[in-house]
């Protein structure tokens, strides 16, 4: 309704004639909207006021390029058919913004002209735009609908701004010469006066022109400048300062202009009221987003310098690593972005942003690999030595280098792989054209089944198991045949689409049996040769060629070209009936899995490269287990005390590993009670009891948890603080906030589906496992987010149970297991020992002044924030999944 | 016809208090049809059921046999206890907290409200087709093989796989199988991985319909099947109805007299305040049925 409702006004407002009233209007409206926002950044102090000349125009190029740079890359992308194209919007934004960047440019050359001025005029002018509207409102010059009066509301309003404005003036312009109150009242009568007595039009125009002209007065001739504050006589005792005043009025002065420039243009009346409270409101949530994102910047740039020294990584492993946020800024800005409203056009510009920063990154990266130019970016920055300050010079680096870190290439492949596998990899329908389905089905799975035995009776039993030779001859030769078997496989799969008569759909159609099995099978026979090998200890070769991954990338060159025939195949079969439909999808499908294939062939690659350590290079490009990648603050394992950076990579691990253990506490033993309580027991005493107990668990504070877990847990885990403590401990505060939001989303399932499948003879439990958990999982994951972003920063609590930890180097979870013959029988020492933690880190540097560097706490907090959003970052995407499962679209 | 409501609302309460002019005449009609068999050998026998919400009497001494491979429909004002009626038939009522249910109903003889009844195995032989289409939110194909997989009746997944004991295949002829019974098969044969909530109203109440079959009921169950449907929708569910009285016993609530008549072999009539007023061959009822009562009700001179 509302999206309708909008449009409508939408329409309303730009079918009117534009005349000289309206297009002033919106220019005013427009201009202080950016006012407001440049008063916000001043504020934050993302700009000073002082900011003058070159400086201004930075930022400005700064914000335009990266704008521009977005439409650039959505026109690219509309040209090459990935992203719908959002045409006259962001043709004109693009215009628009050019045309600001060469005003600014031009303006900000002309000496003496700062900030400060350039915010003062633009005030100036609106009220001067605002105050002629209501004059020519009055007398008839427009059509307006006012009503009598603005409104008691308004009125109060206004005088309340009028009594400030005339205590600040009385200080700012006489020098707090006159009597305070008198002042004050006084410009407050006249103003409610002003707004409430004469007819709308006037009365919610004239007293904002009034205003807003004054505080333009006073910002753009600089009666107040950054030097200014408002208790001279003590300076820095309480009282503002000059810059924070300025930043004020700006933003006040913007807010009223706006809100009566945004009044008048929409005739006043009802409408008129309706459209300038949406003006205000949209302000306000600009306001909200200033505020977040600032926090979050102010913590990366003071802890960017620290947080990148010595920074160097390969510009392709840089590539690799950058690729999977590419095609999820492609997903996220080619998603239709609604109604052809300006609102839409905002939210297309927002979505495009991303792609704007990825792909200039990515840019850039290419354009080092082709010239050959390392990327070198000096920095300088301060850190304490010895209680005393010292620069320090560092760089960040990017070499063109030509080596790709072979598990660095796999992580996002094996990501690709595993997820298209996972949705159209199953077996099932495999060889249905084939007279004998099942036989064709249990040889391939047979083949990979008989290699892995093969490989594991090898490994256990050394080169010559009861005396056979099968290390040598007979794993060399198992080796080239199955590598030459799933070469003739992955070309029987592209033959599929090659071979028979008809148009290609047709043969891909009727041939789709070729490609599947081809695939899967020689995914299957290269699997078991990659396992084989070196269990075997020889590397079959042919004419000088690796026979592995000579074979791995020619499969590799398969499934992309079947992908790409059936895309082409795809591209020229119509819509129109419901056989071709079908066609397409089952095109869609081949596709899928020639990217799937592919993606798993290069998997097989990097896993044949990592296990032999043997290099492969093929036209100049070398696979090898190493890649360039040096990051000192987050892989180096300690900081040492002197100016010399380090790393905090045992605090980044300890936190990871906490988060991780007690959330695996926590989930299960919530979400089980949750089913409980909902689903057996009964609704009474016992479960208000539970209901009643958990939410005042939750609100406990934390360091009451922290001394619980020193007086309770310490005692019983080896009386000495440790890794497993603070798990169990966070995993105490996740557990109610996990309780409480699982038994409301398990809740909100509906009972008709508990009914339907209670009907169909199946029992409470299952019903819960299939039906009522998988339907409650988003509302489940929505507290679990909540409740990690809580205990992954927390402090006091790890300051009790965590221990002060001197380890070196990070936990070793994983390999600290050990068996035993006695109970417990799992021993992990990794987990009794004491550890690090970010939020414990962040604390020892800063307050306790552990390294005495201020940079390094900073950028120990920034990467504490990033750890937390990742948590944050994979939460989302994890309900988005499940949530995308349970709708239909 | 507020005057006909009335009048078999004094009549409902005045039975209560003991038997008067009208109520006599009720107990009159009973006994005309109480020993009347629809079959020797009946799939359902229903004797003086009586189910209670909290103090609240919804079903009264109702006593009926349901003959096998039929169509049964019941009928009656809205409140008159017809769901309820439906739902002791299952046991679905045990789920009501506040209900509780006297008498007896017996399945092939075997009495459903004993204390060894295997509610699994009853909800399996007796399943239910709801007024609302609930289909689960999951794929097509996972709905309707839902109740066969929760039975252990279809293995999947790896382990099933590596053990040589994959159904996969039986189970995708069950789905087709379960969809054609359904007459929905043409219209999602293309998208059977799609979520169920994707179809329309009138092919998710389908797909509930295959969804139930699958799991091989003798009798089933649908309440209101059709209210939320439009005419071609309801056609298509009546034609289902009709053919599935081959294969099994159906009883159906209605609110449409025209349906009951065109679909039913025999019908049952509430009235307010759950007592069965006349049940017999839907013919006689329509035509010739022995309540003034009934035969307002199916005239529609009131309700
Ligand atoms: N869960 C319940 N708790 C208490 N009373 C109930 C409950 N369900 C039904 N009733 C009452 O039992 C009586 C019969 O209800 P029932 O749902 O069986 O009627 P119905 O004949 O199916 O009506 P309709 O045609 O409107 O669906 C009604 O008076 C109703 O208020
Ligand atoms: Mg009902």
């Amino acid at each position: 309704m509302s999206e309708a409702y909008v449009h409508d006004r939408e329409t309303a407002l730009v079918s009117d004639e534009l005349g000289a009233y309206d297009r002033a209007l919106d220019g005013a409206i427009a201009v202080a909207a950016l006012n407001f926002v440049l008063g916000l950044a001043t504020l934050v102090g993302a700009l000073g006021p002082e900011t003058s000349g070159v400086a201004l125009t930075d930022v400005m190029l700064a914000v335009s390029a990266a704008g521009v740079g977005g439409v650039g890359l959505v026109a690219a992308c509309a040209v090459l058919n990935v992203v719908e194209i959002p045409s006259r919007r962001i043709r004109g934004l693009g215009v628009g913004l050019v045309g600001g960047v060469i005003l600014l440019t031009v303006f900000s050359t002309v000496p003496g002209v700062d900030m400060q001025t350039l915010m003062g005029v633009v005030l100036l002018f609106d009220g001067l735009a605002v105050g002629f509207a209501g004059i020519a409102s009055r007398a008839g010059l427009v059509d307006t609908e006012p009503n009598a009066s603005a409104g008691a509301l308004a009125g109060l309003l206004f005088g309340a701004i009028g009594f400030v404005l005339g205590i600040a003036l009385n200080g700012i312009v006489f020098g707090g010469t006159l009597p305070v109150v008198v002042v004050g009242t006084g410009l407050a009568v006249m103003l409610a006066a002003a707004t409430v007595l004469p007819r709308e039009d006037l009365g919610s125009t004239l007293p904002v022109a009034l205003v807003v002209s004054l505080l333009g007065l006073v910002v753009a001739s600089s009666v107040v400048d950054p030097g200014w504050s408002s208790i001279p006589a003590e300076p820095m005792n309480g009282g503002l300062t000059g810059s924070v005043v300025v930043s004020l009025f700006v933003m006040l002065g913007s807010l009223l202009a706006g809100w009566a420039a945004a009044k008048s243009r929409a005739r006043y009346g009802a409408r008129g009221r309706q459209y300038g409270s949406f003006l205000v409101i949209y302000l306000n949530a600009a306001m909200t987003v200033v505020v977040m994102v600032s926090i979050v910047a102010f913590v990366t740039v003071r802890g960017l310098d620290y947080t990148v020294h010595g920074f160097t990584i390969g510009a392709l492993s840089g590539l690799v690593v950058l690729s999977p946020f590419l095609v999820a800024a492609l997903a996220y800005a080619r998603r239709p972005a609604g109604a052809a409203d300006w609102h839409g056009g905002v939210r297309e510009t927002v979505r495009v942003l991303p792609l704007a920063v990825v792909g200039a990154v990515a840019a850039l990266l290419v354009s080092l690999v082709v010239r050959g130019e390392p990327f070198v970016h000096q920095f300088t920055y301060t850190i304490m030595e010895n209680r005393q300050e010292r620069t320090l010079e560092t760089a960040l680096t990017v070499t063109p280098e030509l080596t790709v870190g072979t598990l660095v290439v796999a992580t996002p492949s094996v990501v690709l792989f595993a997820y298209f596998f996972r949705k159209y990899g199953s077996l099932a329908g495999v060889g249905r054209t084939f007279d004998r389905q099942p036989t064709v089905q249990r040889a391939l799975g047979g083949s990979v089944a008989a290699t892995v035995v093969l490989a594991v009776v090898l490994l256990l039993g050394g080169s010559q198991p009861f005396g056979l030779g099968l290390g040598g001859t007979l794993g060399f030769g198992a080796v080239v045949i199955t590598s030459a078997a799933a070469c003739v496989l992955s070309l029987v799969a592209v033959s599929g689409l090659l071979a028979g008569n008809g148009s290609r759909a047709r043969r891909a159609r009727h041939n789709a049996q070729f490609v599947k099995v081809g695939l899967f099978g020689a995914l299957g026979l290269l699997a078991g040769a990659v396992v084989l090998q070196p269990t075997t200890g020889t590397t079959p070769s042919i004419a000088g060629l690796d026979l592995l991954p000579a074979s791995a990338i020619l499969a590799t060159v398969a499934g992309l070209s079947v992908a790409a025939l059936a895309t082409m195949a795809r591209r020229a079969t119509g819509t129109s009936d419901a056989e071709q439909r079908l066609t397409r999808r089952l095109l869609a499908e081949e596709i899928r899995l020639g990217l799937a294939g592919a993606t798993g062939f290069v998997v097989l690659l990097a896993g044949h490269v990592a296990t032999t350590d043997a290099p492969f290079s093929v036209a100049g490009l070398t696979l090898s287990d190493g890649g360039t990648l040096s990051w000192p603050m987050v892989l180096f394992s300690s900081i040492p005390l002197g100016a010399e950076p380090g790393g905090i990579l045992p605090a980044v691990v300890g936190t990871v590993w906490i988060v991780v253990g007690a959330s695996l506490f926590a989930i299960p033993l919530g979400v089980g009670a949750a089913v409980f309580l909902t689903e057996y027991a009964e609704r009474g005493r016992f479960t208000a009891l539970v209901e009643i107990t958990t939410n005042a668990l939750w609100s406990t504070p934390s360091v009451v948890f922290g001394l619980f877990g020193a007086a309770f847990l310490l005692p019983r885990l080896g009386d000495t603080p440790s890794l497993m403590a603070a798990m169990i401990t966070l995993g105490f505060m996740l557990l109610p906030l996990v309780l409480i939001t699982a038994r409301e989303a398990i809740k909100s399932v509906p009972n008709e589906y508990r009914d339907a499948s209670a009907a169909l003879g199946v029992n409470k439990w299952e019903t819960v496992r299939s039906v009522v958990l998988p339907a409650a999982v988003p509302g489940v994951i929505t507290g679990v987010i909540l409740g990690v972003g809580r205990i992954a920063g927390e402090t006091a609590p790890l300051i009790l149970v965590l221990g002060v930890g001197d380890a070196g180097q990070p936990v070793d979870v994983l390999g600290g297991f050990r068996l035993m013959a006695s109970p417990p029988f799992v021993y992990n020492e990794a987990l009794l020992e004491a550890s690090k933690a970010l939020p414990k880190q962040v604390w020892a540097v800063i307050a306790a002044g552990v390294s005495g560097s201020p940079s390094k706490g900073w950028s120990t907090a920034l990467l504490l924030l990033t750890v937390v959003l990742s948590f944050y970052l994979i939460g989302i995407l994890t309900r988005r999944h499940f949530r995308r499962k349970l709708d239909y679209e | 016809m507020s005057n006909a409501i009335s009048e078999i609302e004094t009549a409902g309460t005045d039975e209560t208090g003991g038997l008067t002019t009208s109520g006599e005449r009720a107990e009159e009609i009973q006994s005309e049809w109480t020993d009347y068999r629809l079959s020797a050998d009946p799939k359902l026998s229903v004797e003086n059921l009586n189910v209670y919400y909290g103090d609240e009497r919804a079903i009264r001494d109702v006593s009926m046999d349901i003959p096998e491979n039929s169509v049964t429909a019941l009928i009656g004002p809205s409140g008159c206890g017809k769901s309820t009626f439906l739902r002791s038939l299952n046991r679905m009522n045990d789920r009501i907290s506040s209900a509780r249910v006297e008498g007896s109903v017996k399945l092939d003889g075997t009495e459903v409200y004993g204390p060894n009844t295997n509610l699994v195995e009853l909800r399996k032989r007796v399943g239910m087709v709801f007024q609302a289409p609930n289909p689960f939110p999951k794929p097509i194909r996972d709905n309707v093989a839902y109740g066969p997989r929760k039975h252990g009746e279809l293995n999947r997944g790896l382990v099933a796989r590596l053990l040589g004991r994959d159904d996969s295949e039986a189970e995708r002829e069950l789905v087709e199988r379960s969809l054609k019974q359904a007459a929905l098969f043409e219209e999602v044969k293309d998208r059977l991985d799609d979520n169920a909530l994707g179809l329309s109203g009138g092919q998710q109440q389908r797909l509930c319909i295959a969804r139930c079959l699958a799991v091989d009921p003798e009798v089933i169950l649908m309440d209101e099947p059709a209210s939320a449907l439009d005419p071609i929708a309801t056609a298509k569910i009546e034609d289902l109805i009709e053919e599935l009285a081959e294969e099994y016993t159906v009883v159906v609530v209605t609110h449409n007299m025209q349906q009951a008549a065109r679909i039913s072999d025999q019908t049952a009539v509430f009235l307010t305040g759950g007592e069965l007023v006349e049940y017999d061959d839907t013919e006689t009822i329509f035509e010739n049925p022995a309540s003034q009562r009934v035969e307002d009700y199916v005239t529609g001179k009131f309700g």
